[in-house]
């Protein structure tokens, strides 16, 4: 699939949506923002610093939200960059805009996006094992995401009721709250915990896999442990 | 796949649309108002605020709690939750947990037995046996059960890897991992692999499904158990 967004980088996005991988021509003198370990291949003329911005909350969150930086020097340089779950990548161009990532869905962005690590707070933090962090990316340029699954773009008009599990980004300006669906027998055996209603307009993008069912399903293939 | 039924949609059917096909399919059920249908658990990505859920261990206002508990314990999870538009119409989309490709049968009647893990969601006029014993018989290296299917509506499951029909007319052998359904009208006993008990074991076949007769097997291309065998002692023992 070939894009070419004018307003920001030259790019395309390849193998969606089991294998997502995303190819960058950053301009020279131009710098992208990339996911530690996500760059697969790159050209000899690009240079990578790593960054250690966003303070302690990143140590928080549980997971490595390290950015690299990746600039182009004498001539514009090609990199791919491939996420760290099968699944899918996905673009957008936020122009003075904002929206929200789920903990692990950040894999590159252009240099003047503000990422941040936000603590969502107790009550309001995706129970059921997501995580209490979103990333939040404002400003204006180029955003990748990905996903373990295929992701589907939900426009929310009239509320929409997502498993915490499966969403990966939401727009700016969602309301949103954790409940229960079903009643109490629901909580517990229905198998979808607790779900995120969200309300306002806006776009959710959901992925079709989550991680958790996958954990449980591997576990009983672990070794026992004989003392 | 089999997903192209608009022309002859049978009374009770679901508008399903399967997206992202094979490796990252999803499901999405339009309802229209008062529809419903019933789904496996933990199925549910996303829907419509409207659509109200209800669960239940086997079928709508049948078996109690304490049933689905114990089948819980035994391993043999299998809750179901039931939803429905109410005065609005609505959308719900149904995941799966392995990698995998899902398809769309309509049933007219006839029965078909599912393995427990592909079953993903059917229409409320479909009976759903979690009792059916046809193969417990034999102990199977899969720790697999299986759903009895019946009624006039739409079914829906999903797979690991790629689904494919096979058309028995005849005999067929096919590795009981490896099913995903089949017709109730075929025959089938479970059998080893290789001509002894041993070269059956040693070969990693274990046991097999040998059908007879006349009728569709559909196949998923890869293996859960295998796949996990595989993954299982690179992790970390179990405490």
């Amino acid at each position: 699939m070939e894009t070419q967004d004018i307003k920001g980088f030259k790019f395309s996005m390849d193998c969606k949506p089991d294998y997502g991988i995303v190819t960058v021509e950053i301009p020279s003198g131009k710098k992208l923002k990339v996911e530690a370990a996500a760059m697969a291949t790159m050209d000899t003329n690009i240079e990578m610093k790593s960054k250690l911005k966003g303070g302690f909350s990143r140590f928080l969150s549980g997971e490595s939200l390290f950015i690299n930086e990746f600039t182009a020097k004498n001539g514009n340089g090609s990199i791919q960059i491939a996420p760290a779950c099968p699944g899918d990548v996905e673009h957008i161009y936020l122009d003075n805009q904002m929206i929200y990532l789920q903990n692990t869905a950040f894999l590159a962005s252009d240099d003047n996006i503000y990422v941040e690590t936000k603590f969502q707070g107790f009550t309001k933090g995706f129970f059921s094992g997501e995580s209490f962090f979103l990333i939040q990316c404002s400003g204006t340029g180029d955003l990748w995401f990905n996903s373990f699954g295929g992701i589907i773009e939900i426009e929310v008009d009239k509320g929409y009721v997502i498993d915490t599990g499966h969403i990966v980004a939401f727009t700016d300006g969602l309301e949103y709250e954790i409940s229960r669906i079903g009643g109490y027998k629901s909580l517990f055996f229905s198998g979808e915990g607790l779900v995120c209603k969200f309300s306002g307009k806006g776009k959710v993008w959901i992925q079709t896999r989550k991680i958790t069912p996958f954990l449980n399903w591997i576990n009983p293939f672990r070794p026992t442990k004989n003392n | 796949m089999e997903n192209q039924f608009e022309d002859i949609k049978p009374k009770g059917s679901l508008d399903v649309t399967i997206k992202l096909r094979p490796g990252s399919s999803a499901a999405e059920i339009k309802l229209l108002p008062g529809q419903e249908f019933t789904a496996e658990a933990g199925a549910m990505i996303a829907m419509s605020p409207s659509i109200q859920m209800q669960t239940t261990t086997y079928k709508k206002n049948s078996g109690g709690i304490m049933k689905g508990l114990k089948r819980m314990l035994s391993g043999e999870s299998f809750f179901l939750n039931h939803y429905s538009a109410g005065y609005e119409e609505g959308t719900v989309w149904l995941g799966a947990t392995q990698a995998g490709d899902m398809m769309v049968k309509e049933l007219n009647g006839e029965g078909l037995i599912v393995q427990g893990g592909s079953y993903v969601a059917s229409s409320p006029n479909i009976e759903i046996n979690t009792n059916w014993q046809g193969f417990k018989s034999l102990i199977s290296k899969e720790s697999l059960f299986w759903l009895n299917l019946k009624g006039r509506g739409t079914v829906v499951f999903n797979s690991f890897g790629a689904i494919y029909p096979i058309q028995i007319n005849g005999e067929y052998i096919v590795d009981t991992g490896h099913i995903v359904a089949f017709e109730e009208s075929l025959n089938f006993t479970l059998t080893k692999a290789g001509k002894s008990w041993l070269s059956s074991i040693l070969g990693g076949e274990g046991l097999v499904c040998k059908f007879s007769g006349t009728g569709t097997v559909w196949i998923q291309s890869h293996n859960t158990s295998t796949f996990g065998y595989i993954l299982g002692p690179r992790l970390k023992p179990r405490k």
